[in-house]
């Protein structure tokens, strides 16, 4: 399957060209840039590790590119998201967000459902890749 | 129009008896509004032979205090203060017979965080006032300290987007087709395709509430079904409004529990729930961490003839005080009313920090809004993937687009339907982000980037050419001489 | 290089196709108006103005070429200015930071001027984000280290500084496209430098020296930035000035143009006090525009008697 979180994702694997032009709209716009990385793409799981602190005052995308590939040399085989923050008033929040790296297999999710009375569920979603132990995700 | 005061004072004034409204008080040219006081322009009609002024007056006496005939009790009150006062007429520009009338009133004439008392006076009894043919409110100046009575957006659009993790990008819906008559179990089919193939949000139509073919228990179970197993399969937070629109209060709190125990992110009312009911609701999803939809069904019995009843962007104005989180807005494009500045007003009221006045757009006041959130616009009807560079220009990222025929319509099927949406929306904002021209080079992008996605490029051959166009029975009157008050 | 940089210059009627116009580019990228703005600006540093047009003219050369596909490599850019303190290298560095970004050789154009203290950190895992952040901000324009030669502490093994020049060192050959970097400082320490820090020297292609300005030239900045604070000198505070320059040259920690900043600014103090001090009646805006000598002359530049001098810093003088 194909994790679909994030902006880009129906499109095919943004090119470092393509993430670049985003990034510079994102600086042009006087947004701060984090990368993120996780091996838990749970929807729900919001707090992924950054990798660094949000970059501020950075007017060239080269910089934060420079950053990523640092990022992926360490965690080329997980998910690895830009997240862009605008600190403006009534905003204070992330902008936009799109993933930039992601594990060459990708399991997916298990729904459980547990039947309880009057018919109703309660469903669980469960990444396969959680079922190994934090850091020994995604190892091929 | 500006003519002089007529006001009688002293005793004069209580004499028993019928009298003008402009010698009550009511017309007040000098008047000065306060920046706590509620403005109100309306568009009046007068009957042949009635002086604007007087028509004016009548309006400002009837919204607030004033009966047909003087009374004494008046004179047990602090009346001056609680007379609503016209202070402002205009002639509509191109519209002969027709004038705009600014009205204040004093913040104590309303409840605090009441609606429902707000509309009772400003559109109570004088919309059947005799000396007018047609009566139109305009647009409203809801001051501050009013504005900061109400809970507004019980989630706004920063906090819906951070609990849906989507950025970026408008957000993508569809409305079940056919509206009525599919079986709890065939209507989830609908809902799991259309989630699965890409689209954040499924929607219940206004009219789909608990009928024969389909209890509402049914929908939610089966919709709930379908939401976790899209869930799942994309790794992406999807959601369904489903619709409590019920009888009574019971029941929508009722029905509203049931969606949130099984887990939605979402509930929807329709509009003719009432002011009441809509702000009860929206208190419900503040308490209950809720999205709440509202359908406009009903508005364009009022809000879509010029002359008669209350413009659409008043309407949204209550809407984002009284609380919901999604309003229908209109698409501009597709197949419903709306003529592209008038619907760039209402946008914009929705989504502002502070609307400014903008006449071309018929904003006729600055309205602050006080740190309330925003509330989230849906274009929806008749609008499809072909048209994703206008749609992105017209209405910007903050909105949801619902595409419900472009979505179960596509020729392969529902989920290559959202899939069309998702790609054509993806490829545009990239576009855009790269600093592209989207409106001149858009149909360009979108055949580019369907060379990846046949879904998109079957979307494109189906509805290449359909459009809607006609005149828009609704556009803003004005001149750029005329100036409108602050 | 990226495309979208050349195309910025791209004229609709240009040279006929397989040719260049270097004049018709020279005006066109606007590189007349930054060295006729370099002239207007600075006095003097003629061999600095003369290094500046041959650069200019050697990047838009090497454009030209990239044009028509005979280069294709980005070139080396990265510069050392070396010459005392106040000969103006931080301006002249402006200046090309403009230069490169409207030839298009960096994309954003502007100056981000550091020394040792911006760079290397004060405990172990501090140095290498801190040059990182720095060496962020400037991609897309122009790094100008002051000092340079002080990241380099061969005395102390354990130095931080080591871990800075390595990480620069790795930016300036990889990211050529992203980022140059100016080294400036004294000519000799930046020899000694170069010595000991090879790497450096084989990655800079451009070396500019600034020489001190003469006395006149000094006297024509001094006039210059009194003009520019609405003040000027009198006929004998202009005769005191020429004078100081002479003697203030022979003093330690002269600093060219920047010591006479400095002095004109205690010049400001001591007629600002002259004026309060002896004033009675109105004064008009002639008399409070105008230095006299003796806002000059009580300069302890002149206090030849007084041994001390040698030790008074900057400041005091």
């Amino acid at each position: 399957m194909r994790v679909t979180q994030g902006t880009f994702s129906f499109l095919p694997d943004l090119t470092d060209e393509q993430i670049t032009a985003q990034v510079q709209y994102c600086l042009d716009n006087g947004w701060a840039v984090n990368i993120e990385y996780t091996d838990d793409p749970h929807p729900r799981n919001t707090y992924w590790d950054m990798w660094g602190q949000p970059m501020f005052d950075i007017p060239d995308a080269a910089g934060i590119m420079m950053e990523l590939a640092a990022c992926r040399k360490a965690h080329g085989h997980l998910y690895i998201r830009l997240s862009a923050f605008d600190s403006s008033h009534g905003w204070e929040s992330v902008k936009l967000s799109f993933l930039v790296n992601r594990p060459v297999e990708e399991p997916g999710f298990r729904l459980r459902r547990s039947e309880g009375e009057g018919r109703n569920i309660r469903y669980t979603t469960d990444p396969y890749s959680t079922d190994r132990p934090e850091g020994s995700r995604y190892q091929g | 129009m500006q003519e002089i005061a007529h006001t009688i004072k002293g005793k004069d004034r209580y004499r028993s008896g019928v009298m003008e409204y402009k010698k009550m008080g009511y017309w007040e040219p000098d008047y000065e509004p306060k920046d706590t006081d509620v403005i109100a322009c309306f568009r009046i009609t007068p009957q042949d032979g009635v002086d604007p002024i007087e028509a004016a007056a009548a309006v400002a006496g009837e919204s607030s205090t004033a009966t047909w005939t003087v009374v004494w009790t008046d004179r047990l009150t602090a009346a001056e203060k609680y007379r609503a006062k016209a202070y402002r007429v205009d002639e509509v520009p191109n519209a002969e017979g027709q004038y705009f009338a600014y009205i204040a009133y004093d913040l104590d004439l309303f409840e605090p965080g009441s609606i429902a008392n707000l509309t009772a006076s400003i559109i109570g009894n004088v919309f059947g006032f005799k000396p007018l043919k047609a009566l139109r409110l305009e647009d409203m100046r809801l001051p501050t300290a009013y504005v900061k009575t109400f809970q507004g957006p019980a989630t706004g659009i920063v906090v819906e987007r951070e609990r849906l993790d989507k950025f970026g990008r408008p957000l993508l819906g569809a409305t079940v087709k056919p509206k009525l008559g599919l079986s709890g179990r065939n209507y989830g089919r609908v809902v799991y395709e259309a989630l699965k193939g890409g689209l954040d949000f499924t929607k219940d139509d206004e009219n789909i509430n608990s009928q024969p073919f389909m209890d509402w228990r049914e929908r939610f179970l089966y919709c709930m079904e379908a939401v976790n197993k899209a869930q799942a399969a994309s790794g992406e937070i999807k959601g369904t409004y489903l619709n409590v629109t019920a009888a009574t209060m019971e029941d929508m709190y009722e029905r509203a529990e049931f969606a949130k125990q099984l887990g939605s992110t979402i509930v929807m009312i329709d509009l003719v729930i009432g002011w009441t009911a809509m702000q009860s609701m929206a208190k419900w999803a503040r308490r209950n961490n809720m999205i709440l939809h509202l359908h406009r069904a009903g508005h364009s019995t009022y809000t879509r003839q010029k002359s008669h009843g209350v413009s659409f962007r008043v309407i949204a104005k209550w809407a984002r005080l009284a609380g919901v989180d999604h309003i229908h807005a209109g698409t501009v494009v597709g197949k419903l009313e709306g003529d592209p500045a008038t619907t760039r007003g209402y946008y914009d009221v929705c989504r502002n920090e502070f609307t400014r006045q903008n006449l071309a757009d018929g904003i006729f006041f600055d309205q602050p809004w006080a740190s309330l959130n925003k509330l989230m616009p849906v274009a929806s009807g008749g609008i499809h993937a072909g048209q994703m560079h206008q749609l992105l220009d017209l209405l910007g990222e903050d909105v949801v687009l619902q595409f419900g025929g472009g979505t179960i319509g596509h020729p392969m099927g529902i989920a290559a339907g959202a899939t069309a949406n998702r790609v054509a929306l993806e490829c545009m904002i990239l576009a855009r982000n790269e600093g592209r021209d989207i409106v001149r080079e858009g149909p360009d992008i979108l055949v580019e980037a369907a060379k990846h996605c046949t879904p998109l490029r079957q979307a494109l051959d189906t509805w290449k050419d359909v459009t809607f166009n006609y005149a828009s029975t609704d556009s803003p009157d004005y001149q750029t001489s005329v100036t409108a008050a602050a | 290089m990226s495309e979208a940089l050349i195309r910025d210059t791209e004229t609709p009627a240009a040279a006929p196709a397989g040719t260049v116009d270097l004049r018709r580019e020279y005006e066109e990228a606007g590189v007349r108006d930054v060295l006729d703005e370099l002239d207007r600006s600075l006095v003097g540093l003629a061999p600095v103005k003369k290094r500046i047009r041959e650069t200019a003219a050697l990047l838009l050369v090497e454009r030209a070429r990239r044009r028509l596909g005979l280069a294709h490599e980005t070139p080396t850019l990265h510069m050392s200015f070396t010459g005392n303190p106040g000969t103006g290298k931080t301006t002249v560095a402006l200046r090309m930071a403009d230069l490169l970004h409207r030839l298009g050789y960096v994309r954003k154009g502007h100056l981000v001027s550091v020394t040792r203290d911006d760079l290397v950190g004060q405990y172990i895992g501090h140095t290498a984000p801190k040059t990182k952040d720095i060496l962020k901000k400037a991609m897309g324009g122009v790094l100008f280290i002051d000092e340079a030669y002080y990241l380099y502490r061969p005395e102390n093994e354990r130095d931080y500084g080591q871990e800075a020049i390595e990480i620069l060192l790795q930016v300036m050959e990889n990211q050529r496209d992203d980022l140059v970097v100016i080294l400036a400082g004294y000519a000799d320490r930046m020899d000694r430098f170069f010595e000991s820090n090879p790497g450096f020297r084989s990655r800079i292609a451009h070396h500019i020296d600034f020489p001190d300005y003469s006395d006149a030239e000094l006297l024509q900045i001094s006039v210059g930035m009194l003009e520019r604070q609405n003040y000027h000198l009198s006929a004998e505070a202009e005769a005191m000035l020429a004078r100081y320059i002479e003697q203030r040259r022979a003093q330690p920690h002269f600093a060219n143009a920047r010591s006479m900043r400095n002095a004109l600014d205690r010049a400001r103090l001591r007629q600002a006090n002259r004026l309060f001090e002896r004033s009675t009646g109105p004064l008009d805006a002639e008399t409070l525009s105008r230095i006299e000598a003796e806002d000059i002359a009580a300069s302890r530049v002149f206090d030849q008697k007084r041994p001390a001098a040698a030790e008074l810093t900057e400041e005091t003088r």
